[in-house]
């Protein structure tokens, strides 16, 4: 009698557990997981290679359904005001960081405190001193400052004097560009780096300190800007100079500046990067990070850099690396 | 004794029933939602189809439309060329109200640019390069075509992306071709609100498969992405089901572009099905749960009662005579069990009782029996008879009545045995006669009339001499006319009659009665009851004796027992 009274006991238990899981997993189903929230912190926000990058940012935003909020200095030397933004970040409630570093070893702190209060770290276009980071998203700069030099050494002239048009010099990608180039250049004994200057990320300041540099050393026959700011001020002054045939130029990103300036013969070459998939797979792995597919994130990641002459510039491919496809 | 434990042979009763009907339900159960759900599958995998379908044509039917549109502005605007007098102002206006036109251009026969229409714009100075104007068509003897997408290259500063429709004019003053760059203004709001599912879309390709609009068409630029319903891209209209992906293809009317449906089977079909599998398995195991809980209910009802009722077999069967049955509830067959059991256990109690009064009742008699083989008083009389006789010297006399006397307990005893031949049982009858007629001073006389097929059967030893003393002491014995006792011994049937006749004082209807259920004193032996019981204890209930008398005129006994051969007893 005891016995069947146990077993039955037994059964009703059983019975009661596994109509309850099966609830739980019913229901469970539907359920809305909340909105992860990704803060994307950059150098500034008005060059058309950082609204090409929130672009993508807000496209992968879309598509993993995230919570995105943008920022950025005013000047992209200004590393305090990052710092400061990094850590409104933090505060707001960010699950995770995508940053672009003004200052390789001035944003270590904010990044690091970022990093104790628990977000996931996604750098593109710019690494920091910090081994916190998940990820590096962005072109492999080095491999993009040979690729300028190659592109020098096409001038055609004998002799190369070459000055170089810099940022930031405390930015980590700008120094590996120039570490790029001089590795090509330096070896070399028809080309001599004249002078070197880092500038503010302004067009104007560019434009104003390159064509100082012109006036001082009219033997400089190449000049090659690192970055879109300090291309369009180094195509401007060398526009304004009236340089075109005498200056070979070679830039960074793409403007529409520089693109109308490519066409009529003041730039010579672009080395086009790709804000846009910087934007978009930096968003795209702090969704990752926070959705547990941590091996699906690779620890670098090479966002490709297409040379851009006024050869090629119309080639279907070209065309898509130069111009965005986007709001009418 | 082996004792037959049943427990831990075979399965209980409870188990087999829930297990067969869970088992049952089971699989009845799985089965249909194995049908259910595969047809559910089916139906949802056609169903997104059919909505796949659905969402590619109408892309079809709207960018059709626009494709017509373009195609009657463009005959428009080349009307407005040879008949407007002023065509600038025509062509202003026709830009301000398509603000998906980015530019209108004209081209003379060897392609170089005439006039270009654009609002607030003016062309470059050089042009470094012309994509809006293909220079393969003057060669292909085309009339019109319409471009793959491309960058607007004629403005400084404004390089949307855009496709060219360009058409030949054939003027006055020779050939020309006329060229509208259209945005994708009109197309991507439309297109890129078009929706299969939560991540379906639809694209425009043209008839080589190279995409003209797709809704994510910077992702492709960057490299990020791959369409991977490319390689439809070549095939005819229709459906196309690929891994995870349905992709739909549908040629636009009137135009070289073709739509292609691309939705994901994972959520219009998957997702659902998963969901439909959970709640059959909810329901599966909910069933089961019942069906389990229902059938331990229904085998409580079965099993329980019958469990008590083993167990009260059991108790009865190792004390029966002290057990009290109570009755089992539970169903009606179980209830009918429960009834008979009970009754069987009252008919063997009661047997047993009546066993045991039979065993004591026989052995009292057999005792008496014993006891009465020698009858002391008896004894002690005719010894004293003997004595007077020798003392008178009737020596002859005296001679026959010891003779009598030894015959008689001779016979009595028979070794022990209680059944004794007829023949014996007459002689002993006999002796009893003669030794009391010596008594009595022949007050009586008697007579034997013995049918002689019956002595060789057997019959209770002191079966007549009891009935004849009752005779002589009873019947006899206050007559004063002289006595007579009659003997007979014949067949009836299957049966032997002894009849002991006398003409005595006779009895009343009570006496009669009363007779047979009189314990006799010492005095005179072991009784007519005695006599009774023992031929019906041995022989049944239809044996025994019967007594007919009547008052003054005498009594008759008739004593009725089965034929038994020697050694045949026990069979009867």
């Amino acid at each position: 009698m005891a016995r069947s009274k146990k077993m039955r006991a037994v059964l009703l238990a059983l019975a009661l557990s596994v109509g309850l899981l099966c609830a739980c997993s019913a229901v469970s189903t539907p359920v809305t997981t909340q909105k992860h929230r990704v803060a994307l912190v950059v150098k500034s926000t008005e060059t058309e290679f950082w609204k090409s990058a929130f672009a993508g940012a807000k496209a992968a935003a879309t598509e993993y359904n995230l919570e995105l909020s943008i920022r950025g200095p005013e000047t992209e030397e200004d590393y305090k005001t990052q710092n400061e933004m990094i850590g409104q970040a933090v505060e707001d409630g960010a699950e995770a960081l995508v940053f672009s570093a003004i200052d390789y070893e001035n944003n270590v702190p904010a990044i690091e405190a970022a990093a104790q209060a628990g977000l996931k770290l996604v750098a593109i276009d710019s690494g920091v001193a910090s081994d916190k980071i998940s990820t590096y998203i962005g072109t492999d700069n080095y491999a993009a400052g040979k690729m300028a030099a190659s592109a020098a050494l096409q001038s055609g002239e004998s002799q190369i004097c070459v000055g170089l048009v810099n940022y930031d010099a405390n930015s980590a990608n700008g120094q590996e560009r120039e570490k790029g180039v001089r590795e090509i250049l330096e070896q070399l004994d028809n080309v001599e780096i004249v002078q070197a200057m880092n500038v503010f990320s302004i067009a104007e300041n560019a434009r104003i300190r390159t064509e100082a540099m012109l006036k001082q050393h009219p033997e400089i026959n190449v000049i090659i800007a690192f970055n879109e700011p300090t291309s369009v001020g180094a195509a401007r002054a060398v526009r304004d100079l009236g340089l075109e045939e005498d200056v070979w130029l070679v830039g960074f990103d793409s403007n529409v500046e520089t693109v109308d300036l490519l066409q009529s013969g003041v730039v010579d070459v672009l080395i086009v990067q790709n804000p846009y998939a910087m934007g978009y797979l930096g968003v795209e792995s702090a969704y990752k990070l926070l959705a547990g597919q941590t091996d699906e994130v690779e620890s670098t990641v090479d966002t490709a850099t297409v040379l851009v002459t006024r050869e090629n510039m119309f080639t279907p491919d070209c065309q898509k690396a130069l111009f965005s496809f986007a709001g009418w | 004794m082996k004792r037959w434990r049943s427990r831990g042979r075979g399965m209980s009763m409870t188990s087999i029933l829930v297990l067969m009907v869970v088992c049952i339900v089971a699989v009845a159960l799985t089965g249909c939602m194995i049908l259910f759900i595969s047809r559910y599958q089916r139906a949802m995998e056609q169903s997104a189809k059919t909505s796949s379908e659905q969402a590619v044509e109408q892309v079809a039917s709207v960018v059709g439309s626009y494709t017509r549109d373009m195609n009657q502005a463009m005959a428009m605007l080349v009307e407005a060329l040879e008949e407007e007098e002023d065509p600038d102002a025509f062509f202003d206006n026709f830009l301000k109200i398509r603000p998906d036109v980015v530019a209108v251009t004209r081209y003379d026969s060897q392609g170089e640019l005439l006039d270009c229409w654009a609002l607030d714009r003016q062309p470059r100075e050089h042009i470094l390069e012309n994509l809006s104007f293909d220079k393969r068509l003057l060669e292909s003897g085309q009339e019109s075509s319409i471009s793959a997408p491309h960058a607007e290259s004629i403005f400084e500063g404004y390089y949307p992306w855009v496709v060219t429709m360009t058409q030949k004019i054939d003027g006055e003053d020779g050939e020309s071709w006329l060229a509208l760059d259209l945005s994708f203004f009109n197309i991507s709001s439309y297109i890129n609100n078009v929706g299969i599912g939560q991540h379906g879309y639809c694209f425009l390709t043209d008839t080589g498969g190279s995409i003209v609009y797709h809704p994510q068409q910077q992702l492709l630029y960057s490299g990020i992405k791959n369409e991977s319903a490319e390689e439809q891209l070549a095939s005819r209209d229709g459906n196309y089901t690929q891994e995870d992906m349905i992709c739909s293809v549908k040629d636009i009317e009137g135009s070289s572009w073709r739509v292609v449906g691309v939705s994901y089977v994972d959520e219009l079909v998957t997702a659902n099905v998963a969901v439909m599998i959970q709640i059959a398995l909810t329901i599966v195991a909910a069933v089961l749960l019942v069906t389990a809980v229902s059938s331990l209910i229904l085998s409580g009802v079965l099993s329980r009662p019958l469990h008590s009722l083993s167990n009260e077999m059991e108790k009865f069967e190792q004390n029966a005579a002290e057990y009290t049955y109570h009755p089992v509830k539970g169903a009606r067959e179980v209830g009918a069990l429960s009834d008979a059991f009970g009754h069987m256990v009252v008919k063997i109690q009661d047997l047993m009782a009546k066993v045991r009064e039979e065993e004591i009742n026989l052995r009292k008699t057999e005792l008496k029996a014993l006891q009465a083989q020698i009858n002391p008083h008896f004894l002690y009389n005719t010894l004293d008879s003997i004595a007077w006789m020798c003392e008178q010297e009737r020596s002859a006399d005296a001679v026959q009545m010891v003779h009598a006397l030894a015959t008689l307990f001779r016979i009595s005893i028979s070794k022990g045995h209680e059944l004794i031949p007829i023949s014996k049982e007459i002689e002993h009858a006999k002796s009893y006669l003669q030794i009391q007629k010596y008594r009595y001073k022949n007050q009586f006389s008697y007579t034997f009339n013995v049918d002689p097929a019956c002595e060789e059967f057997y019959c209770n030893k002191i079966t007549l001499q009891p009935i004849i003393e009752n005779a002589i002491y009873h019947g006899l014995d206050l007559m004063v006319e002289e006595g007579r006792i009659d003997v007979t011994v014949r067949q009836d049937g299957e049966d032997i009659v002894f009849t002991v006749e006398d003409n005595g004082v006779g009895m009343s209807q009570e006496q009669v009665a009363h007779m047979l259920h009189r314990e006799p004193g010492d005095r005179t032996g072991i009784g007519i009851k005695n006599v009774n019981d023992r031929l019906r204890i041995y022989f049944g209930e239809g044996y025994g004796l019967k007594i007919t008398s009547e008052l003054d005129e005498g009594t008759c006994v008739e004593i009725r027992m089965p034929k038994v051969k020697r050694g045949e007893y026990g069979e009867k």
